[in-house]
């Protein structure tokens, strides 16, 4: 390149350091005048384009990049950051590829390319070309790229068991290949015990460990150290583990809870191997013995300063009582005693708690006694340790609603007696009675689900909303409280607590199903405003970010050698990229996408592409549950149970009902058909999983599953049948009308001409031949299954059912369910519309079967409507607000009137705004799409 | 139990439910170090698999600066005062003593941290200057920036450094490993030594 093009180069990424892509663009430009075929320009423009989201002249000039086989490093670079951002990462293998070969001996160049084929997670060729490269540069850490590559296309889910362990044997033989043993470094180390345990090789793995390199290395890496336990586990060496665990416990002071199951392990490993042996129990009893005199010895030396050797006496008794003893209960009250005001107390317990009989009785016994002293946080704790722990372990014949509600009040006695203790923490910290004012809450629910009768969520909600306001950082009440208004059909109140939360990053993964859980069925977004949408963008943003940066750091992780957490990375990034939630949030921005916009070929076209995607897509569930408290005697539901919107949380079988649904209406909308895609699609598709891989398309969206559909409400149940009628009739009519994939792909072409100026690659233009007009006759028309109007006229049924009950959300789920089903009349008649079309094909006879269906449900539709608008009046009103203070009944309680008042005026206000707008998008749907 | 450290969704909302808001610990934050420093992160879970605390950390510095450094300790608030820090705190001096040959390890503490400063002077850590004008004072930082994430009881110390120099590290506190065996990396005044933040890695 002449130093004056370098020149005039510079200021384009400068540019587009700086992010001003618009003049990156116009300097490209500029430069492209003079020098119209320079390839860096062009990558260079072309990146400015993609990151101006200029897909499709991006796309035109990509390829033209590509065609001309670009070797230099700046071009081979800006390249690389082109197909990236268009997710073409084949594209980018072979471009390396093709610039290596060039000049082989670049090692740079070699790396770049193993790098692009790890992205594209094309192991076999990675493996291949990192076992080239050391052979050329003779590099070792090639040849553990090679070998690590092998591992994880071993570890690929696509990959066949038998594939697997030949994959395993050659990483093996590849790494025992090496000049220098695996243990010079523990990464390298630990990747080859972790073939020889997919192997089963356990005892040259016990070899390797038993060097002195090998115990150097777990002595101080906690990684290898782990796969040392697996191995001597399933080598069956426990006893000789727990040996080495007791001595480590001794002599090193190794508190590590590890060692001390490991020596439990060890306790009982006679009785592993043949219990039926004479002498075999003695043995084990002897054993037993002098581990608990062991873990005494620890438990006195250490008394308060850790709690491991009191919880190895626990899980010894614990382990023991399967065979016979009764120490627990001794056990458990030391314990008590020692840690009791400890909060880790509750937690620490309950694995061993699950009492019986008179057992139960005598540690109820101890519990009751405890001291209830609140005058230290040490006793407060205490106090609140015993009330968890007797709770836990109520028994039905306790949880009466009096018991219950005598309960509430003494937690609530003690927690305003015991806030005396904490007034003077600074607003930042937590306040020692938190869990008292959690406690009651609890049990408020829990009445509440005994009884049904909604004062009691309103005492919660007043309740946790008090403790709230003393104690800022209590995240845990803000949950519950989230919780508790969407029960109450407030969801803006909801929403307002959960952003105090300030939810951040993977957060937006793991937590976001709090609000956005069944969102749908609070969206106003048919009356245009779009609160939910934009939440569930929001929080799917963290996908976006996971796509872009993680795989980075997978590619760091080769350079530094560092290939234990290669495995790591590439997991995390499989469950953010394939998360539950994250298609759930889809899922509810879909239903309330087509509630908002007008409903066209177009959303439906690029939604259709996007949802078999996801069809295609093997989920994780990384949703927490467990971060809500959760005290309820172990005898009911929990408490996360006992508060999802509607009984049910939306697991795989939801994702999967809906999906087929939606994909159903869709693709017979649609004149996409899979030839048509696969030409018009850009970039690599996602991998598939197993089960996509088990049938067509079609027949996997006819299979309905018992399981799936029990994770639905009865209402989702009905519109799913509705759905399912629905295209089933419709779909000959269809398939019949959709026009053939030239016709598609001629158009499709002709419109990016209109607006790149380049024709569209690979697609034939050339306008197919004569009429289009199918040879086959019309299909015979038939009548309207008679579900369809059915429906609508159960879902008002149910409606007038669902507005007699106390809470609001229950109606709110039968009209937006229905509002829904409208929608999707309108999406699968939407190919109707157009008269030339019915013309041509003779389907007037179909057409005026659409009138009464239509006219039912926008009848129902306006019904539900005028009903909703109705209760909406009454809510907001000075009347609600006093309802709502008499309801709590907490006003005697010294809990201040205008406190409670305000509450009661964010949830009436809260439901009257979601009834009048769901209300004002019904009236509004039914106008646009009457006709 | 002492784990190495892995990523899951459980060691997001613990460290995100534990750390200052401020600290914008993203997806690259966790990466970064794993991908450079594994051996120098772990976690802490209870018996039954609850997470209590963890700890990340690098190697850094140059000849004789070349030490452990602790970028964030924390430990959950039901978990405190149950020796957990210590334990963790103990690998990460045995790693940086054995496998990276540091001269020391080293850490930033908040100066109003009295708890935690204490803490450290039990495991042998002593002040080794102090860092000032990070906020133009000492102390509170600007804005009310001490307020904490809703998720965010006060960790037990909040230590970044590098060029995530968002949060108020005013002490930096050090304890010697076995390579300084002439005790060269400590000093007796460190508290009378103070430097701006340009000055600290």
């Amino acid at each position: 390149m002449s130093a004056a093009l370098d020149r005039q180069i510079r200021p384009i990424y400068d540019a587009l350091d700086t992010g001003s892509n618009k003049s990156a663009i116009v300097a490209c430009n500029k430069l492209l005048k003079k020098h119209p075929k320079n390839a860096l320009v062009q990558a260079l423009k072309a990146l400015a384009l993609v990151r101006s989201q200029k897909v499709e002249e991006a796309l035109a000039l990509c390829d033209e990049v590509l065609e001309s086989k670009p070797a230099d490093d700046s071009t081979l670079n800006a390249m690389m950051h082109v197909l990236r951002g268009l997710g073409r990462h084949k594209d980018m293998v072979t471009m390396y590829e093709a610039a290596y070969k060039k000049q082989p001996a670049n090692e740079e160049l070699g790396a770049q390319t193993f790098f692009a084929n790890v992205r594209a997670s094309n192991w076999k060729s990675a493996q291949l070309l990192a076992s080239k490269m050391y052979k050329q540069f003779q590099e070792e850490r090639y040849l553990y790229w090679s070998v690590i590559s092998s591992v994880l296309q071993a570890k690929d889910p696509n990959t066949s068991t038998e594939m697997r362990t030949l994959l395993y044997k050659l990483a093996l033989r590849l790494i025992t290949s090496a000049p220098s043993p695996s243990s010079i470094r523990s990464d390298r180390f630990h990747l080859h015990l972790t073939i020889l345990r997919e192997l089963a090789e356990y005892d040259e793995a016990f070899a390797l460990l038993d060097t002195p390199a090998g115990q150097g290395i777990c002595e101080t890496n906690l990684a290898c150290n782990e796969i040392r336990r697996d191995i001597m586990r399933l080598k069956g060496a426990l006893e000789e583990e727990g040996k080495r665990a007791e001595q480590r416990i001794l002599e090193k002071n190794d508190r590590n809870w590890l060692e001390f199951l490991s020596v439990v392990d060890g306790t009982f490993s006679p009785l592993l191997q043949n219990s039926a042996v004479d002498g075999v129990k003695e043995q084990c009893a002897s054993k037993v013995s002098n581990t608990m005199a062991l873990f005494t010895k620890i438990s006195v030396e250490d008394g308060k300063k850790d709690r491991s050797g009191l919880l190895g006496l626990l899980e010894l008794e614990d382990r023991s009582r399967k065979h016979d003893s009764t120490r627990l209960l001794t056990l458990l009250k030391h314990y008590y005693e020692l840690f009791g005001d400890k909060a880790c107390c509750f937690e620490d317990l309950k694995p061993y708690s699950d009492l019986e009989d008179q057992e139960l009785a005598s540690w109820s016994e101890i519990l009751n006694t405890s001291p209830s002293s609140l005058s230290s946080v040490e006793s407060v704790r205490r106090v609140i340790n015993s009330h968890k722990l007797l709770r836990y372990n109520l028994s039905r014949s306790e949880l009466t609603v009096e018991a219950e509600c005598s309960r509430a009040e003494l937690y609530i006695k003690q927690y305003q007696e015991g806030l005396l203790l904490g007034k003077d923490l600074p607003s930042t910290e937590l306040q020692p009675v938190d869990d008292l004012a959690i406690l009651a809450g609890s049990v408020f629910v829990n009445v509440w689900k005994m009884t049904g009768d909604i004062k009691f969520l309103y005492k919660a909600a007043v309740l946790l909303e008090f403790a709230l306001a003393k104690s800022r950082q209590a995240f845990q009440m803000r949950l519950m409280l989230i919780r508790i208004y969407r029960l109450l059909g407030a969801p803006a109140v909801a929403s307002d607590h959960y952003h105090l939360l300030r939810i951040k990053q993977v957060q937006n993964d793991t937590l976001s199903h709090f609000i956005l859980s069944r969102c749908s069925t609070f969206s106003l977004a048919a009356s245009g405003d779009l609160t939910f949408s934009s939440e569930c963008l929001e929080a799917s943003q963290i996908y976006i970010s996971n796509s872009q940066e993680t795989s980075d750091f997978v590619i760091r992780a080769f350079s530094a050698e560092k290939y234990s957490q290669i495995p790591e990375f590439i997991k995390f990034e499989d469950w953010l990229e394939n998360s539950l939630q994250r298609d759930i949030t889809k899922l509810e921005y879909l239903r309330m996408r087509v509630a908002h916009e007008a409903i066209s070929s177009e959303i439906i076209d690029l939604e259709l592409i996007e949802l078999k995607f996801i069809f295609d897509r093997l989920h994780h569930d990384n949703r927490d549950f467990e971060i809500l408290p959760n005290y309820q005697p172990r005898v009911v539901e929990d408490f996360n149970t006992q508060t999802l919107l509607f009984g049910k949380s939306e697991g795989h079988g939801w994702v999967w009902s809906l999906l087929k649904t939606y994909i159903t209406a869709f693709s017979q909308a649609s004149d996409l058909d899979d030839v048509v895609e696969e030409k018009l699609l850009v970039g690599d598709r996602p991998q598939v999983s197993d089960a996509a891989k088990r049938g067509t398309l079609k027949e996997r969206l006819a299979e309905r599953d018992e399981e799936e559909l029990s994770e639905l409400t009865t209402d989702e149940l009905s519109l799913v049948s509705y759905a399912d009628a629905l295209a089933a009739w419709l779909e000959p009519f269809h398939d019949y009308v959709r026009p053939p994939a030239s016709v598609v792909l001629a158009e499709a072409a002709k419109q990016t001409e209109l607006k790149t100026g380049m024709p569209l690659r690979g697609v034939d233009t050339t306008p197919p031949n004569g009429s289009v007009k199918k040879e086959e006759d019309t299909p015979p028309i038939t009548d309207a299954p008679e579900a369809l109007q059915k429906f609508f006229e159960n879902m008002k049924a149910r409606f007038e059912v669902a507005r007699k009950t106390t809470s609001p959300v229950e109606a709110l789920h039968v009209a937006t369910l229905t509002q829904e089903a409208f929608l999707l009349f309108v999406v699968e008649t939407l190919r109707f519309k157009t008269a030339s079309v019915v013309k041509i094909h003779k389907l007037g006879n179909l057409v005026t079967k659409f009138k009464p269906i239509r006219a039912v449900a926008v009848t129902v539709l306006r019904d539900m409507a005028a009903a909703l608008e109705g209760i909406s009046a009454q809510e907001g009103t000075s009347e609600k607000r006093r309802e709502f203070i008499e309801l709590s009944g907490l006003e005697s309680l010294e809990f201040d009137h205008d406190f409670i008042m305000n509450i009661g005026k964010k949830v009436t206000d809260s439901r009257k705004k979601v009834q009048e707008g769901i209300a004002k998008g019904m009236s509004k749907l039914c106008s646009t799409y009457e006709q | 139990m002492l784990l190495y450290f892995v990523l899951s969704s459980e060691t997001w909302i613990f460290g995100q439910k534990h750390l200052d808001h401020v600290l914008q610990y993203n997806i690259g934050f966790y990466l970064h170090y794993l991908s450079r420093w594994p051996d120098l992160c772990c976690v802490q879970e209870a018996p039954r698999g609850r997470m209590m605390g963890y700890v990340i950390g690098k190697a850094e510095g140059q000849a004789a600066e070349w030490h452990g450094h602790v970028t964030a300790i924390t430990v959950a608030p039901e978990y405190r005062r149950l020796s957990l820090a210590r334990k963790m705190m103990n690998l990460l001096e045995l790693v940086s003593n054995d496998i990276y040959r540091g001269f020391f390890v080293d850490l930033f503490v908040r100066c109003n941290n009295l708890v935690a400063i204490e803490m450290y002077e039990g495991m042998g850590y002593s002040v080794y200057r102090r860092v000032k004008e990070y906020y133009g004072n000492l102390g509170v930082g600007k804005g009310g920036r001490d307020e904490e994430d809703a998720f965010g009881m006060s960790a037990l110390a909040v230590c970044l450094s590098g060029r995530q120099e968002t949060e108020k590290v005013p002490l930096d506190m050090r304890k010697p490993l076995s390579r300084d065996s002439a005790r060269r990396s400590v000093r007796n005044n460190g508290r009378d030594i103070i430097v701006s933040a340009h000055d600290v890695s």
